[in-house]
Formats: structure tokens, C-alpha cells, sequence
């Protein structure tokens, strides 16, 4: 028997998503909130690869516009994405950035809903209940992208040495 | 504090232990947060052997009395693993001493 007992592991990211909905599962099972770092972009703008993300338990009840950590069904693949239509069938689930939804995803596979994003240490706003609504009507339709472009073109001039 | 055979040992309320790919991988809450950025923690086969029976019911002595029966190695043996890992874990606070 070995006497080396314990290891300090930092290679999250190594394990699959199935392992880290595990282990986020089970922290949040504690309520207490998981911090970890995000990778992709199908959430930019609003989240982008390395931000910081904290999710919180699911509460009683989910609205449009929440976005929330999942795994989705068919592939096992651990998600970050947005609510943009709700139904009894389940959540419609879109990142912000992609062009198609993912599909209906059923209330089992939600894991914890976004509270928090950190873009290198600066708190990204994720916005109240209706401008989130607002973000998921515009990316239903597809039109999220070209109005966050046409809002940048429109404020750069004036803000961009203050917005990252 | 020095440990001895007679303790009961139990997982701190603090931490989350998962077994992943046969791997037992402990998240400590820290600041009353599970952050994934900082550090995680992985046990060897015979860390996780002996992690799996602090159920917070049974004493250092019996741990190691069942282990010797379920490895090919002397209680003494054992019974020095034990007490290192349960050292170990305690002063990272991943588990209480009853």
C-alpha cells in the first residue's frame, strides 16, 4: 500500500461533462453554489471562454430568458445555455451565439441556473427578468447577434474605452 | 491533536466527495462555495479504500481490521496507512474527528 494517499488535482477541465454535472450536482444538492470557468462561445457575448460562472440550485421555477447549466441528453455534453421558450415538453434551450436551438430539454437534465459571470474579475451584467426575456426573444429569432453588433457600432465611438 | 486507533472519523460537511471513473475526487466548499478553480482532491487505491469506510460509525481500529482482511498486506501495515491518510485529511480538514 502506498503512503502518497492524496493528490491535488486541477484538471477539471480533463473530465467529461457527465463527471463535472456530477460533481455539480452534488455540491448544489448541498445549496450551496458552484463557481467554475466556462469553455466555448456559444454564449458570447454574454458569457465567453474563461469567464467565471456561478451557479446557484435550480428555484421552484424557471423563466424565459434563464440561463442555466444542462446536460444534454443525447450526447452526455455539459451545456451553459439559455431558456428561450417554455412548455410542458420541457425547456428550449439556445446559446446565445449558436444559430439553432439545442432542442427540448426535460426538467431532469437541468443542473443549477446562472447567477453570477466574471469576465477577467469584472462582474458581467446578466440583466433583470424582462431584458432577459428581451435577449431570449431576440435569440429565438435569430436577430440576439446583429442587435448586440448594431448596439457596439452605435457605442464604441463614444464608450469603447470603457467596455471590454 | 494525535490520532489513535480508538477515534471515529467522519467526512467534513464541508467538502463533496464524488467516486469519478473509479476516482474519488473531493471538492472542498470553501467560504461556503464549491469551486471548481481551486483546489480538488484525488485519492490513491488505498486512500479511497480506506476513505469508503469513514462512515462516522466506525472506529480507526475496525477500519483496519476490515482492510486487513480485504488486502494482502499485515494490520501494522494498514494500520500505518490509516493513520497517515486520516492525519492527512484531517489537517486539510476534509475530515472531523468525532
Amino acid at each position: 500500500m502506498s503512503s502518497d494517499y492524496v493528490q491535488v488535482n486541477h484538471e477539471l477541465r480533463l473530465m467529461t461533462g457527465g463527471e463535472v454535472a456530477g460533481l455539480m450536482a452534488a455540491v448544489l444538492e448541498k445549496k450551496v453554489p458552484f463557481r467554475f470557468t466556462a469553455s466555448g462561445f456559444s454564449m458570447a457575448p454574454f458569457i465567453r471562454n474563461g469567464d467565471v460562472i456561478t451557479l446557484k440550485p435550480l428555484p421552484a421555477r424557471l423563466c424565459r430568458g434563464d440561463v442555466v447549466a444542462f446536460i444534454e441528453p443525447c450526447c452526455g455534453k455539459l451545456m451553459v445555455h439559455r431558456i428561450i421558450h417554455v412548455s410542458v415538453a420541457g425547456y428550449l434551450m439556445k446559446g446565445d451565439n449558436n444559430s439553432e436551438p439545442d432542442g427540448r430539454i426535460p426538467p431532469s437534465s437541468l443542473i443549477g441556473l446562472v447567477v453570477r459571470v466574471e469576465h477577467l474579475g469584472r462582474l458581467v451584467r446578466l440583466g433583470g427578468g424582462r431584458e432577459r426575456a428581451a435577449i431570449a426573444w431576440l435569440s429565438r429569432r435569430g436577430w440576439l447577434i446583429p442587435f448586440v453588433v448594431s448596439v457596439w457600432r452605435f457605442l464604441k465611438p463614444v464608450a469603447g474605452k470603457w467596455i471590454a | 491533536m494525535e490520532l489513535t486507533l480508538d477515534m471515529i472519523c467522519i467526512p467534513s460537511e464541508d467538502i463533496v466527495a464524488r467516486v469519478i471513473e473509479d476516482e474519488l475526487v473531493i471538492v472542498p466548499l470553501t467560504a461556503g462555495i464549491g469551486d471548481a478553480d481551486d483546489e480538488l482532491y484525488t485519492m490513491n487505491e488505498t486512500g479511497k479504500a480506506i476513505w469508503l469506510h469513514l462512515d462516522g460509525g466506525t472506529s480507526l481500529r475496525t477500519i483496519v481490521e476490515e482492510l486487513t482482511a480485504e488486502f494482502n498486506a499485515t494490520s501494522e501495515v494498514i494500520a500505518e496507512d490509516v493513520l497517515g491518510l486520516v492525519a492527512e485529511l484531517v489537517q486539510k480538514k476534509i475530515v472531523v474527528v468525532q
